[in-house]
């Protein structure tokens, strides 16, 4: 009997339970209005979760220029892709504007507006060549650069400046030791600091940025040419693979398995002397971290074609399908018109090169100078505009990589890669 | 230790001091049987001990990545990423705790949660039963296939079907609500929950259905008022489960919802971004989001272990 009695107190409890459940979600518990209504002034951002902070201070100043309210929809970076693919393959989209990352845009080109109005010859001036040269798809602007990111070189200041480190590297490699600038250089010194339980440097098995950035250094395009002829396994590809590998002596083991959360945690832990990272790293090192006021920034080293890296920008982007189209492109243009906001955030980066200037002299924006200096460079370029980028990164790139920190015999590695790249691509 | 001593006393007797001869085979049996019962008593406490540590082991890889999650929540943010990790924080912080629970949304995405896997519960409930109940008391050809149809949406990658499910939302005019949530994980805990609820349905006799119907019950009254009240604690098993499901649900979750309804698991992977991985915030949110479950748990804790043994009193 009193089983009967819990059962129907359960049944009760749940009933009320459901009832109060579905009358709540008539609005959700998010709260805000619905997505994509029409000619509202309302737009809802789609956003990678470590970007929203860039645009938190953009949507406030939106308001009150254009009075856009800005929903932001906050997405993990592993599951964004997805997500567009699902809302743009349907034709119904759920938000006005997508950030998306530049590998991105090949994908989804035909999915999204042109927006050609905000790239004046003005605006044009004011970001990266390599970033307006990789906006523009088919003779449009498709997407404004919101902010951008290269890899810099961040060093041990401490150990650099060290009278006995300074005397012992003189006598011997034959010069001063200083923040590298070259790829001799940068073999010279990670192999003197790898010592006492320290290395020199990291090398990222599991990530594939950083040696296309040495392969632009060797002066090759990446992977593809213009023509989009694979050209993987061509001198600069292999040279850049060389020494790349190279490194594996003067870096922790395991050398397959580092990413960039890995390397950055050994340099802040003070296991590195010297990484190739992302400047955005360089205001985001733990204030309580062993390495902590310690550290020194320079450009991304060059090669034989000079200093080169890859832009990681992400781009503000208007999809065909929204239904409020006007208030979309109003807030976009806000992210142009003030785009250093997103410098003051926790993630500190901007897309004008304008707004980069008007930091690289303050205190905590040293990396600004060599970003700026890495993302001018002549041998600097964007990766190649293939919807099949990501594929290719993942099934081939990334595992020829791994291989070949592991002791693989490079021509051949990037031989085999090339099959396989013709075979995704053709 | 006794039996020792005494067994010294009887092989050191004093010669021409007699022992009963009546009472030696007596003594010798009942030595002979403390001796065994010692030597079961200590096999039982070894075979006792040895499950012990069986279970000790088995608490250790069950827990520590919990225990591990628990107390990253309490480091400091280089703690967090200390190479080689520390498995307690050096300094105890509560920062984390702040800063998770500080973020925009976080407190509307528990509530989406919250609403999402009761509906969730409920609707695999009241669908399960009823398709469990059938199935296993008209035993026909159609119910069989049916099993196993329901065993084979199981065997889909939920990826496969989340896209399309995501469209149809859409077409719907569910975009973004917890209700096309709680539908969608419906799918994924109903196959589940009509397995369950089958084998506790096949547990309970039919003759206490019977009784029921010779009282004067109908079949839907035997149901409810004889067969459910015997299976609530198998009831109380799927609710928990479908509940999980749901709960910590994160694929769907990131295909259909936006601003109104996003649950925890993707608040939770948001701390991990492209520039970086908050461990800190991450594992202190996961911990909160943790609480509700381990409460309900542990309110059902006797409903879910009467689950657990129902098939074993069968027949």
């Amino acid at each position: 009997m009193s089983t009967r009695k819990t059962i129907n107190r359960f049944a009760t409890i749940g009933g009320i339970c459901t009832a109060v459940a579905l009358v709540a979600t008539g609005c959700g518990a998010g709260g805000p209005s619905a997505t994509g209504s029409a000619g509202t002034s309302t737009v809802n951002v789609l956003v990678e979760a470590g970007g929203h902070a860039e645009l938190t201070g953009v949507a406030v100043q939106c308001k009150k220029d254009a009075g856009v309210d800005v929903n932001f929809v906050e997405l993990p970076y592993d599951g964004m892709f997805n997500r567009l693919s699902s809302e743009f393959s349907s034709g119904a989209v759920s938000f006005d504007v997508a950030a998306l990352d530049s590998v991105w845009l090949p994908s989804f080109k035909d999915a999204l507006q042109p927006i050609d109005e905000i790239f004046t010859d003005e605006a044009k001036k004011d970001i990266f060549p390599a970033l307006v040269k990789e906006a523009n798809v088919d003779g449009h602007f498709i997407g404004l650069p919101a902010w951008t990111n290269a890899e810099i070189i961040l060093y041990r200041k401490d150990l650099f400046e060290d009278a006995k480190n300074k005397a012992d590297f003189q006598a011997k490699y034959g010069y001063e030791l200083a923040a590298p600038t070259t790829w001799k250089q940068y073999q010279d010194i990670s192999e003197f600091f790898t010592k006492d339980g320290m290395y020199g440097t990291d090398v990222k098995g599991g990530v594939e940025t950083e040696w296309l950035a040495h392969v632009l250094q060797a002066g090759g395009p990446m992977i593809l040419d213009e023509n989009n002829k694979v050209v993987i396994d061509n001198a600069a590809h292999k040279e850049a693979l060389d020494f790349y590998v190279s490194l594996t002596k003067s870096a922790p083991s395991g050398a397959a398995q580092v990413d960039w959360a890995a390397a950055q945690n050994l340099f802040n832990q003070g296991k590195t002397a010297m990484t190739r990272f992302w400047a955005h790293a360089y205001r985001q090192i733990p204030k309580d971290a062993p390495v902590a006021g310690k550290v020194g920034t320079a450009p991304m080293i060059a090669g034989s074609a000079g200093i080169g890296g890859v832009p990681g920008p992400w781009y503000l982007t208007v999809p065909k399908a929204t239904k409020n189209t006007d208030a979309a492109k109003k807030f976009v243009q806000c992210a142009y018109d003030h785009n250093s906001m997103g410098i003051e955030s926790s993630l500190g980066l901007a897309s004008r090169i304008s707004a980069f200037e008007k930091y690289q002299d303050k205190e905590g924006y040293e990396s600004f100078g060599p970003l700026i200096e890495t993302l001018n460079g002549e041998a600097t370029a964007t990766r190649p505009a293939t919807d099949k980028w990501q594929q290719i990164v993942d099934t081939v790139l990334v595992p020829m990589l791994q291989k070949a920190v592991a002791g693989g015999d490079s021509a051949t590695l990037l031989a085999d890669a090339k099959k396989q790249i013709e075979e995704l691509v053709k | 230790m006794r039996v020792a001593e005494r067994t010294t006393q009887d092989a050191g007797a004093p010669a021409g001091v007699s022992v009963e001869p009546a009472l030696r085979p007596a003594t010798r049996a009942r030595k002979r049987r403390g001796v065994n019962r010692e030597g079961l008593e200590a096999g039982r406490r070894s075979t006792r001990t040895l499950l012990w540590i069986l279970l000790a082991v088995a608490m250790v890889l069950y827990g520590f990545p919990f225990l591990y999650l628990l107390f990253t929540s309490f480091k400091t943010p280089i703690d967090t990423i200390a190479v080689p990790p520390t498995i307690l924080p050096r300094e105890w912080t509560l920062e984390n705790y702040t800063n998770a629970l500080g973020r925009s949304g976080v407190v509307a995405s528990f509530i989406n949660s919250i609403q999402t896997a009761i509906i969730s519960t409920v609707l695999s409930l009241v669908l399960a039963v009823p398709a469990a109940y059938g199935i296993t008391r008209y035993k026909t050809l159609s119910g069989r296939i049916f099993i196993m149809a329901a065993l084979v949406t199981r065997m889909v990658p939920p990826v496969a079907i989340g896209i399309p499910l995501a469209s149809m939302m859409a077409t719907m005019g569910l975009s973004d609500t917890p209700i096309a949530l709680s539908i969608a994980h419906t799918t994924i805990s109903l196959p589940l929950s009509i397995w369950l609820m089958s084998s506790f349905f096949e547990a309970v006799p039919k003759d206490l259905e019977e009784a029921a119907t010779v009282d004067g019950c109908s079949r839907i009254g035997a149901l409810w008022r004889v067969v459910i009240p015997v299976v609530s604690g198998g009831i109380a098993v799927t609710a928990i489960f479908a509940f999980l499901a749901s709960w910590n649900e994160f694929l769907f979750a990131l295909l259909m919802t936006a601003i109104r309804s996003q649950t925890t698991p993707v608040v939770i992977a948001n701390f991990q971004t492209q520039f970086g991985l908050d461990w800190g915030s991450m594992t202190a949110l996961a911990a909160v989001y943790s609480i509700p479950v381990i409460i309900l748990t542990l309110l059902l804790q006797r409903k879910i272990v009467a689950g657990m043994t129902l098939g074993a009193v069968k027949g």
